[in-house]
C-alpha cells in the first residue's frame, strides 16, 4: 500500500514538474530597429515622446556607436552579422566595378541564367540565374534558428533576398521594385510647361487625352523570356471628366475613382511575360494631383505584389502572402517613402508627408499584427519612417518630424505593453543619428584640383555621372559612393596607374590634404576624420572596400554627383535639394540611439553588440566572427 | 420578362426567408440537393430509360470483351468499334434531356447568383456605381445626379467616361443599408437597389433595360427610362464555405446536386 502511495505521489510530482515546464513563458526578446532615430532629437523631445521617455527611465538610454561609414546598409549589415564592415563586405549603398568604374548596388546582384533555350524572339532559361545578397557573414537569426528558437524578422535592411532558414522574415531596404530599381516613379502629364522626361528616381510620361480618355503605360520588369529583354507593360486607362475635378482609372478589371488631391489604394498590374504561361504581378498607388486644365498624375514605383511575389521577399516563401491576406497589400519596396518625387518637385511637402504618414500607419498596423501573434522567441521589427523623413525635414521642419517620431513612439508603447505582459526584453535601437546637410562636397572635383584626378579637358566639368571625361591614364584616385575614395590601382582598376607599393603614400597625402580642406564660403573645416579600412576594421573582407573613407563634419556631405562619379565645376556647393538632413559623415558625429526596458551595463555600446545581446538572451553561442558583447 | 423574373425571385426569396433561421450554407445545401433531385426526376421523365440502360449494358459488354480477348487482335478491333458506337449512342440518348435541362438550370443559377454569388457592400469600404447610357454623353450637358439613401456617402462627383458612355460615382456605406440609389438623368428618376452590411441576403446585380439582357440580369425590373442601358454596383464576390473549404458557389452547387443525384439514383430508379 505504501509503495502504491509513494508511486502515485511521484507520478503527481512528475506531472506537476512537466506542467510547469510547458507552461513557463518562453524567453522573449522584441527589438525595434528605428532607422535614423537620433539621440539628440530624442533628448530635446522627451516630453512629446512619452513611451520612449518611460522606456529610458525604466531601463536605459545610451548613444549607440555606428559604423564607418554611418550609412544604413553598412550599419544594418553589422547589426545582422555582428561583424564590422570589414567582415560584412558592405561599405556603402554603392560599390563600383573596378574594371569599368561604373556604380553598382552594394546590397544584392542579379545573375543571368547560365543555360537558355532560344525560340524565335523568346529565350527560355533552363538553369542558373537569380538574385543573391552580397553581404557576407551569418545572420544572428540563423543561429537562433539552428537552436530552434522561433524568430520573426520584419523588414530587416540588407536582407534581400532573405536569409534562408526557419525564421519568418520579410525583406526590407534593398528590396527592388518591379523594374529592379530602388524605386522608379512615373509622373503622367499633358502639361506643356513640363519639359522633363527623366529625373532622378523617376520618369515623366507626356500623354495625350482624346475624348477624355488617356492610355497610361505601366512599366513592369524587363522580360527575361525575350531576347531583347523588352520592358513588359500593363495598360492603365484613365477617363477624365470634362468638367469635374475627378477621374476614373481602369486596369486589369479593377476600377477606381479619384478626386483631385486623393491617393488611391493599391492597384494590381499584370505583366504578361509569356502570354498564357507566365505573368508577374505588381502593385502601385496613384495620386491625382490635378485634373484641369492639365492632368498631373503621380504613380508610385510598382512594388512586388506580396500576395504573389515573383522574387523571393520572405521566408517561408508564402509568408508575404500570409501577411497580405491578414493585413491587405503593403509596400514591399525597400524604401517606401516617396522622397524622390518630393525632391524633384512632383509632390509638395504636404503631399509627401501625407504619403509618409500612410507608410507609417501601415507599418504600425503590421507591428500590431506581429505583436498580437508573438508568442515567444525573437521579434525584430524595422521602421523606415524616421530616417526618410529626417532626410526631408531635419533642422527645418521639426514639428513635422516630431509627428513622425510620435508615430514611432506609439509603436514603442505597444511593444512595451506586450513586453510588460510577457516579461519580454525590449530593445529599441537605431543605426545612426542625423545632422543637417547644408553644403555638398564634390570629392572628384576636389581630387582634380589637388592633382589626383585628371580630365581629358579641364573645361569638361559637369554633373554627368560615370566619369565620362576622366583621363584614367593620368588619374591616381577617384570617388564614388557617399564616403569612399579609391586609388586607381594598377592590376585592380581597368586602367589603373598607381602601383600597390605607392598606394599608402598616396592615401596619406590625400588624407592630409582632406583634413586641411576649408570651406571657401566660411573657412570651416570640412572633413573631421579620414579612415583607412585596414586600421578601422577588424574584418579582412576588404575586396570591395574604398581605400579611404571621408568622415565629414556635421553640415557637410559628399554630393549626389560624387556618388555616381561626376566631376562638377566647384568643390563645394550649397545644398539646394529638398534632402536637407543626412548622416554620411564622420562616425562620431552621428551616433545611433539605444533604449531598453532592462538596465544597460555595457559602456560605449556599438551596433555589433546588438546581435551579441540577442544571442546571449537566448543562451545561444556567438559565431566566431562576431565581435560584440551583450549590452544587458 | 419582368413578371417571369419577379415570380422566380419571389419564390427564391420566400425560400430564403423560410430558411433564414439556419446558417446560409445549410439553406444553400438544401436547395442544391433539391435541384439535384428535381433534375433526376426530370431526367427520368424526359429520357428513354430503357434505351439508356441497353446502351450502358452494351458498353459494359464490349469493355468486358476487351479484357477477355486481349490476345485476339481481330476481336479487339471489332470490340473497339462497337464500344465507340454504343458510347456515342449513350451520349446521344443523354443529350436530349441534358439540353432540355440546361436552360432552366442556367436560369436558376443566374437567379441564385443574387443570393450566393454577390456579397453586400462592406461598411466603410468604397464601391463604384456606374450608369451606362445608350447614346454618347454630351460633355456640355449637366452630368446625371446620384442621390444615395441615408447611411451611404457619395464621395465623388459624377465622373463621365465619354468614350464608354458611362458615368461613375464612388460611394461608401457607413452602416447597414437596404435601400435604393436614385439617379436623375435628363429629368427622370431611376432607382437601383443597394445592399450593404453584414449578413448573406439577396444582393441584386446589374439593372438593365433590354429584355434579352434581363434574362441574365434578372434581379430588378427592366429600366423603363429611355436612354439608360444599365446601372451597376461593383459588389465584392462571395465565396461559399462548406466543410471548411471556400469555393465559388457554383462549384459547390454542382457538386452537391451531383451527390444528391448519385445517392438517389437507385431509390428513384433512374438510369444514367
Amino acid at each position: 500500500m505504501i509503495r502504491w502511495i509513494a508511486l502515485a505521489s511521484l507520478s503527481l510530482a512528475l506531472a506537476a514538474c512537466s506542467r510547469e515546464t510547458t507552461e513557463a513563458a518562453p524567453r522573449s526578446v522584441i527589438v525595434l530597429g528605428v532607422d535614423g532615430m537620433d539621440p539628440q532629437f530624442l533628448e530635446a523631445h522627451w516630453d512629446a515622446l512619452p513611451n520612449l521617455d518611460k522606456l529610458r527611465r525604466e531601463g536605459g538610454f545610451e548613444r549607440l556607436g555606428t559604423t564607418v561609414p554611418p550609412q544604413s546598409p553598412v550599419a544594418w549589415s553589422t547589426v545582422i552579422t555582428g561583424m564590422d564592415p570589414g567582415g560584412t563586405g558592405i561599405f556603402d549603398f554603392i560599390r563600383r566595378d573596378p574594371k569599368t568604374y561604373m556604380p553598382l548596388s552594394s546590397m544584392a546582384e542579379t545573375t543571368p541564367p547560365t543555360h537558355t533555350l532560344a525560340i524565335g524572339p523568346y529565350t527560355i532559361p533552363l538553369s542558373g540565374g537569380g538574385v543573391r545578397t552580397l553581404r557576407a557573414g551569418t545572420a544572428f537569426w540563423q543561429l537562433l534558428s539552428d537552436a530552434h528558437i522561433p524568430s520573426t524578422i520584419i523588414r530587416m535592411p540588407v536582407n534581400f533576398p532573405p536569409v534562408e532558414c526557419e525564421a519568418q522574415s520579410l525583406a526590407g531596404m534593398g528590396t527592388p521594385d518591379m523594374q529592379g530599381s530602388f524605386g522608379t516613379f512615373t509622373f503622367f502629364t499633358n502639361d506643356p510647361e513640363e519639359k522633363r522626361t527623366q529625373v532622378a528616381g523617376g520618369v515623366v510620361a507626356h500623354v495625350k487625352i482624346t475624348n477624355g480618355r488617356v492610355v497610361l503605360p505601366v512599366d513592369g520588369p524587363a522580360n527575361g523570356f525575350r531576347r531583347d529583354h523588352a520592358v513588359v507593360k500593363a495598360v492603365l486607362t484613365a477617363y477624365i471628366d470634362p468638367t469635374a475635378p475627378a477621374a476614373r482609372f481602369d486596369i486589369d478589371g479593377q476600377e477606381i475613382l479619384l478626386k483631385q488631391g486623393e491617393w488611391s489604394d493599391w492597384l494590381t498590374a499584370n505583366f504578361r511575360l509569356l502570354p498564357g504561361i507566365k505573368t508577374d504581378t505588381g502593385i502601385f498607388r496613384l495620386y491625382l494631383q490635378q485634373v484641369h486644365p492639365y492632368l498631373r498624375l503621380y504613380m508610385s514605383p510598382v512594388n512586388i505584389d506580396p500576395d504573389d511575389p515573383d522574387l523571393p521577399i520572405s521566408t517561408p516563401a508564402n509568408y508575404s502572402r500570409t501577411l497580405a491576406q491578414a493585413l491587405g497589400r503593403y509596400y514591399t519596396q525597400g524604401i517606401p517613402e516617396e522622397s524622390g518625387a518630393y525632391r524633384e518637385g512632383f509632390l509638395t511637402r504636404a503631399e509627401y508627408l501625407e504619403q509618409s504618414h500612410k507608410v507609417l500607419s501601415d507599418s504600425l498596423r503590421m507591428l500590431k499584427y506581429q505583436l498580437d501573434n508573438f508568442h515567444g522567441g525573437l521579434l525584430f521589427y524595422y521602421f523606415s519612417s524616421i530616417d526618410q523623413n529626417s532626410h526631408m525635414l531635419w533642422g527645418k521642419y521639426d514639428s513635422d518630424l516630431l509627428d513622425i517620431y510620435r508615430g514611432v513612439d506609439k509603436g514603442v508603447g505597444e511593444a512595451m505593453q506586450k513586453a510588460d505582459r510577457t516579461g519580454a526584453t525590449l530593445i529599441v535601437m537605431s543605426d545612426h543619428g542625423f545632422a543637417s546637410f547644408k553644403r555638398a562636397v564634390h570629392l572628384n572635383t576636389w581630387l582634380m584640383r589637388e592633382g589626383f584626378l585628371t580630365l581629358d579637358n579641364p573645361e569638361n566639368t559637369s554633373d554627368q555621372a560615370g566619369f565620362p571625361h576622366v583621363d584614367w591614364s593620368k588619374t591616381q584616385a577617384y570617388a564614388i559612393g557617399l564616403n569612399g575614395i579609391y586609388v586607381n590601382q594598377d592590376g585592380r582598376e581597368g586602367s589603373g596607374v598607381v602601383s600597390p607599393a605607392d598606394k599608402q603614400a598616396l592615401l596619406d597625402r590625400i588624407a592630409q590634404r582632406l583634413l586641411a580642406l576649408r570651406d571657401p564660403k566660411n573657412g570651416e573645416q570640412v572633413v573631421d576624420r579620414v579612415y583607412f579600412p585596414d586600421k578601422v576594421f577588424r574584418g579582412r573582407n576588404l575586396k570591395e572596400s574604398p581605400d579611404l573613407f571621408v568622415g565629414f563634419r556635421r553640415g557637410y556631405r559628399a554630393s549626389w554627383q560624387t556618388a555616381l562619379g561626376a566631376v562638377p565645376k566647384d568643390i563645394i556647393d550649397d545644398n539646394t535639394d529638398a534632402w536637407i538632413g543626412d548622416h554620411c559623415m564622420a562616425t562620431d558625429e552621428v551616433p545611433g540611439s539605444l533604449l531598453s526596458n532592462r538596465r544597460l551595463v555595457l559602456a560605449d555600446p556599438h551596433l555589433y553588440d546588438i546581435p551579441a545581446t540577442i544571442l546571449k538572451a537566448f543562451g545561444v553561442a556567438k559565431d566566431r566572427e562576431m565581435i560584440g558583447h551583450s549590452v544587458l | 420578362m419582368n413578371v417571369f423574373n419577379s415570380v422566380i425571385n419571389s419564390l427564391l426569396s420566400a425560400y430564403s426567408a423560410m430558411v433564414s433561421w439556419a446558417p446560409a450554407a445549410a439553406g444553400f445545401a438544401v436547395i442544391a440537393a433539391l435541384t439535384g433531385v428535381v433534375m433526376l426526376l426530370v431526367f427520368r421523365k424526359l429520357s428513354d430509360q430503357e434505351r439508356i440502360g441497353a446502351a450502358k449494358r452494351k458498353v459494359q459488354a464490349h469493355l468486358l470483351e476487351l479484357r477477355i480477348f486481349r490476345d485476339e487482335p481481330a476481336v479487339m478491333w471489332r470490340a473497339q468499334g462497337a464500344l465507340m458506337k454504343h458510347n456515342l449512342r449513350y451520349l446521344g440518348l443523354m443529350l436530349q434531356p441534358a439540353l432540355v435541362l440546361a436552360l432552366p438550370i442556367t436560369l436558376l443559377l443566374v437567379h441564385l447568383d443574387a443570393f450566393y454569388g454577390r456579397a453586400p457592400l462592406e461598411i466603410g469600404q468604397p464601391a463604384i456605381v456606374t450608369l451606362a447610357m445608350k447614346r454618347p454623353l454630351d460633355p456640355a450637358a449637366p452630368a446625371p445626379q446620384l442621390i444615395a439613401p441615408a447611411g451611404v456617402a457619395v464621395e465623388t462627383p459624377a465622373v463621365r467616361a465619354l468614350d464608354l458612355r458611362e458615368v461613375s460615382w464612388r460611394i461608401r456605406p457607413l452602416r447597414r443599408v437596404s435601400g435604393k440609389l436614385q439617379f436623375i438623368v435628363n429629368g427622370r428618376t431611376v432607382v437601383k437597389d443597394i445592399e450593404a452590411g453584414p449578413g448573406a441576403r439577396f444582393v441584386p446585380g446589374r439593372r438593365v433595360s433590354s429584355a434579352f439582357e434581363g434574362l441574365w440580369h434578372p434581379d430588378e425590373p427592366l429600366i423603363a427610362a429611355p436612354g439608360i442601358e444599365w446601372i451597376d454596383i461593383r459588389h465584392p464576390d462571395s465565396s461559399m464555405r462548406l466543410f471548411g473549404v471556400g469555393m465559388d458557389w457554383t462549384v459547390w452547387f454542382i457538386v452537391l446536386a451531383m451527390i444528391a443525384g448519385l445517392l438517389l439514383k437507385k431509390p428513384l430508379r433512374v438510369t444514367f
